[in-house]
């Protein structure tokens, strides 16, 4: 009995969303028909000319940037490498926990840990709810 | 009987339409060809054409006519400037809308309108109100502006819908998206404002039956 009723309840909601849906259709499709400015064209075409007497822009010169560019590419790479080389042996002497960095500079660090880790919880969560306030339309 | 043993599905009132529609497409190409041939007048045609449409779907976006005109005015220099873009893979009309909506939706997210929260939308006026055609555009304009209180993604695909008169395939080209992903959208705009407006179908249809006999 009970189910029947359920069942009774649930073929109405269907019918009743039926019916609403059927109206939102009929309210939404008749729209009224807008009949633009006299001076619609006008604007837009002379918003057109305006933009077609503007030269178009200057292109990037390629032919004569690529020698450059890749002389510098080569300077910066060669660099990179000169420094790894002389830099690589030096590094590896270094010890983890360099003996002349004082304790007394060691608890600031640790606490700009926590301060960058607090920024960075609170950007997440001016993130967050910037998303959900943009999915909600109120953005 | 059509070649291939196919027979015509379209009806004698069909043909005239599809012939104009093709007709039309074949102008639109024509002055495309001359505009990027580099007659710029030869724009005009475009904008004469198709300012109608354009300022029609911007009001669905925004429901203010002069913010619509703006609107529609660089969805037209945006189709001026990317009008060798158009690959013709599509009709015109297909890539001109597509393009617009982007314009629409970029703009309104920039500047968006000011719209009521969707629960604050005011409720349609009752069957027992005096002037019943006049509470009964009430009622259909309370839908309408309940429609931009919605979130955008499913304000969209109602907006575009409706403004392609019910044609899934057309909204969902004009989107970008799957049509069953607009429909899923579309279903659960429905959805939002069958709960906003419960009793819209008793009170529309009493306002409007009344409005006829008055």
């Amino acid at each position: 009995m009970n189910r029947k009723n359920t069942d009774r309840d649930q073929l109405d909601r269907v019918q009743i969303d039926a019916t609403l849906d059927a109206t939102i259709d009929r309210i939404l499709a008749a729209e009224e028909v807008l009949v633009p400015s006299s001076g619609f064209l006008a604007s837009v075409m002379e918003s057109v000319r305006e933009e077609a007497t503007v030269p178009p822009p200057i292109p990037f010169p390629w032919k004569m940037a690529v020698p450059g560019i890749l002389l510098a590419a080569g300077v910066l790479g060669w660099g990179a490498f000169e420094l790894v080389r002389y830099c690589l042996p030096a590094v590896r002497e270094i010890s983890l926990t360099p003996p002349h960095i004082s304790a007394a500079l060691i608890l600031p660090l640790e606490q700009a840990g926590w301060v960058a880790g607090a920024l960075a919880v609170s950007l997440l969560s001016w993130l967050l709810s910037r998303r959900l306030a943009g999915r909600s339309g109120l953005l | 009987m059509q070649p291939g043993g196919r027979t015509s599905c379209l009806t004698p009132r069909r043909v005239p339409e599809l012939n104009a529609s093709t007709q039309r497409a074949n102008d639109d190409l024509a002055v495309v060809d001359r505009v990027l041939a580099g007659d710029a007048a030869a724009f005009e045609g475009i904008v004469r054409r198709w300012q109608g449409p354009l300022i029609n779907m911007a009001w669905r976006y925004c429901r203010d006519r002069g913010r619509a005109e703006e609107l529609a005015q660089e969805a037209f220099l945006r189709a001026w400037r990317g009008l060798a873009q158009w690959r013709r893979e599509s009709s015109f009309s297909t890539w001109l809308f597509a393009l617009a909506a982007n314009v629409y939706r970029t703009e309104l997210k920039r500047f968006p309108v000011e719209t009521v929260p969707l629960e604050a939308a005011p409720e349609p006026a009752g069957p027992a109100s005096q002037h019943n055609q006049l509470a009964a555009r009430l009622s259909s304009d309370s839908v309408r502006r309940a429609v931009l209180a919605l979130p955008l993604r499913y304000r969209e695909p109602v907006v575009l819908f409706y403004f392609h008169e019910m044609d899934l395939g057309r909204a969902a080209r004009a989107m970008g998206l799957p049509e069953g992903t607009l429909k899923a959208r579309l279903c659960r705009a429905r959805s939002l404002l069958r709960r906003r407006f419960p009793r819209l179908e008793y009170e529309h249809a009493a306002m409007e039956m009344a409005g006829k006999e008055a």
